[in-house]
């Protein structure tokens, strides 16, 4: 199988003024010169197969958003090269625009004033869609959503999740290769996330749509994304399957047991017996940090249970949350 | 059915207009109230033209009628900028905001994308205004009604309003490069004020500006010159309608070229 996105060696710098400070500062950058270059995406290659979805993470200003418009055409790469379903995205924008969806968290993309169904009919001319195609595709939303009190609507007067869940479906209606979510579960409640992340999963499936999805949002990653790429200050620092990330921090999980007398005391007593694990002590808890490459856990337990009475416990895996939030502070070392 | 052609693009335009109206129409209170604005702004600036003529009974040559020629002239070429460009009075807002770069992600122009999206419907009472304007003084003043000056007459007039689009265009496409471009945008449309008296008033130096540089001298002088003034046509008169064409095309060159080199904020 092919890549339907070949990104490789890519890097996007901006030229930004170096302002001073004070209104005698701003007054000198009226006629300064002095530009400092900015390196937003540094030297970033990855393939994505069609029918893949993509989860692309990275702190605000990681240069996610810029990788984006370059592989949507708006921005021109410094450097690298960028195919997009055979396309370069910013010399042929319009034929790479036939290919792909876009929709960005809280920006609309329909006609404000009209209601749904106008702006699927504006569309389906726009990307010359055939009748029978066009047809087809509202037959399958109306299984998957309940879309009929959403068509006749105008789009002004939808809530947030009415407004996005009909941005997606627009954002899909052309059946596009490619199809790029800029964190589209932002500001919605519990419910609306899962109705969405449900609609996505499903057209993905159905259509064997290519998605790449932009979220601060673990849920999103952990319902609908294989692999995740992780960018931050431009470099990519992880590429890779869901599952992978968890194995490799995997191999810590957290032990938390509950003891008779003073917690402090007691892990203090319970380090120096396990020398190899960390141990720290809240009100309620003593956790002990457990790397199951070294030792077992199970292990851990029978000798804590010989010198001491556990009457309660738990075990902790590591959450991907906590995994994303460990290599955007420390990077993978 | 391919991607580019006029048909292809006046479907898609007739489609949005269609609707967009529909939806107007349903907000009646905001349409009766903005074309009853719309018909006070012209009447004043109608009675203060009049009041003026009461005093003057001839400006440099030109007559009550003759002005009043120019005057309806130059409300009905000033009818397709108001009613079809309007959203270049948004154009900086989308962009400060980044908002425009929604615009970028279809596979059609931008430029036409991006004005389609609002009709100005207030700009067809202007029209009829101009038009009653225009068909009084054509009376008044005489002139012969024949399929050959309406032929002249609407050929002068579209090519005035291209000129006032480009000038327009231009002003609003500014904003991709200056961040407090209002103050253009509101420079040239009071300009445009000045499309309404003929050019020979102003000091020469006004004069060059007015035909070369911000060309206002096309949206009503220069042109009706051929139809008020036909034994002494200059030579810019016939030119008008090229002119009218050429700044129409930079101004959408100058338009694009921002719009393209334009990324928009982060998110």
């Amino acid at each position: 199988m092919s890549a339907i996105i070949e990104i490789k060696n890519v890097t996007k710098e901006f030229k930004v003024l170096n302002r001073r400070e004070g209104l005698k500062g701003s007054l000198m950058d009226l006629f300064s010169r002095d530009y400092k270059t900015v390196r937003a995406v540094d030297n970033i290659s990855m393939n994505v197969e069609q029918g893949e979805i993509v989860g692309y993470l990275g702190p605000n200003g990681a240069g996610k958003s810029t990788t984006i418009k370059m592989m949507t055409g708006v921005l021109k790469p410094t450097s690298g090269e960028i195919l997009v379903s055979g396309n370069v995205p910013y010399q042929n924008r319009t034929q790479n625009a036939q290919q792909i969806g876009v929709v960005f968290g809280q920006r609309t993309q329909l006609w404000w004033a009209l209601p749904l169904i106008e702006s699927f009919r504006i569309l389906k001319d726009i990307y010359c869609i055939s009748d029978a195609d066009y047809d087809g595709m509202l037959e399958l939303y109306q299984s998957l959503v309940d879309i009929e009190p959403l068509l006749h609507k105008p789009v002004r007067q939808m809530s947030l999740g009415q407004r996005t869940l009909s941005d997606i479906l627009a954002a899909f209606l052309h059946n596009p290769k490619i199809v790029f979510l800029d964190e589209p579960t932002i500001g919605l409640d519990v419910s609306m996330k899962a109705k969405i992340r449900t609609l996505i999963h499903a057209l993905n499936q159905q259509k064997k749509t290519t998605v790449i999805l932009t979220t601060h949002d673990m849920g999103d990653v952990d319902a609908l994304c294989r692999r995740i790429v992780i960018i931050d200050k431009g470099k990519m620092l992880y590429d890779n399957d869901t599952e992978h990330l968890k194995r490799f921090f995997g191999a810590y999980r957290t032990l938390k047991i509950r003891v008779g007398g003073n917690l402090k005391e007691q892990a203090a007593e319970i380090e120096k017996r396990l020398p190899d694990c960390a141990v720290s002590a809240d009100d309620e808890w003593i956790s002990v940090l457990v790397n199951e490459e070294k030792r077992k856990v199970m292990d851990v337990l029978t000798q804590l249970q010989k010198d001491f009475r556990i009457r309660d416990m738990q075990l902790e895996e590591i959450a991907t949350e906590d995994v994303i939030k460990k290599i955007y502070e420390e990077g993978v070392e | 059915m391919t991607h580019n052609g006029l048909r292809f693009y006046l479907r898609i335009y007739r489609k949005i207009l269609a609707q967009d109206l529909k939806s107007k129409m349903s907000y009646r209170a905001d349409f009766i109230i903005s074309t009853v604005g719309m018909i006070c702004t012209n009447i004043a600036g109608f009675i203060s033209f009049w009041i003026l003529f009461r005093n003057f009974p001839s400006i440099n040559g030109w007559n009550y009628y003759e002005i009043l020629f120019l005057y309806g002239f130059s409300l009905i070429s000033l009818t397709p900028v108001q009613c079809l460009f309007d959203n270049n009075w948004s154009l900086r807002m989308y962009v400060y905001s980044g908002d425009f770069i929604k615009y970028c992600f279809r596979p059609i122009n931008l430029f036409f994308y991006y004005q389609s999206e609002v009709f100005d419907i207030k700009g067809l009472g202007q029209l009829a205004f101009g038009i009653g304007t225009l068909a009084y003084a054509w009376a008044k003043i005489g002139l012969a009604f024949t399929p050959l000056m309406l032929l002249k007459t609407v050929i002068f007039l579209i090519t005035a309003s291209l000129v006032m689009i480009a000038l327009q265009n231009a002003a609003a496409a500014s904003c991709f490069w200056i961040q407090n471009s209002f103050y253009i945008l509101d420079l040239v449309t009071r300009f445009k004020d000045y499309a309404k008296y003929p050019i020979t008033i102003f000091s020469p130096v006004f004069k060059f500006i007015f035909t070369f540089i911000m060309p206002i001298a096309f949206i009503a002088y220069y042109p009706s010159l051929v139809i008020l003034r036909p034994d002494a046509v200059p030579l810019l008169s016939w030119l008008s309608p090229l002119v009218g064409c050429l700044f129409f095309w930079l101004s959408y060159k100058l338009w694009m070229f921002g719009a393209l080199r334009y990324s928009g904020t982060g998110s």
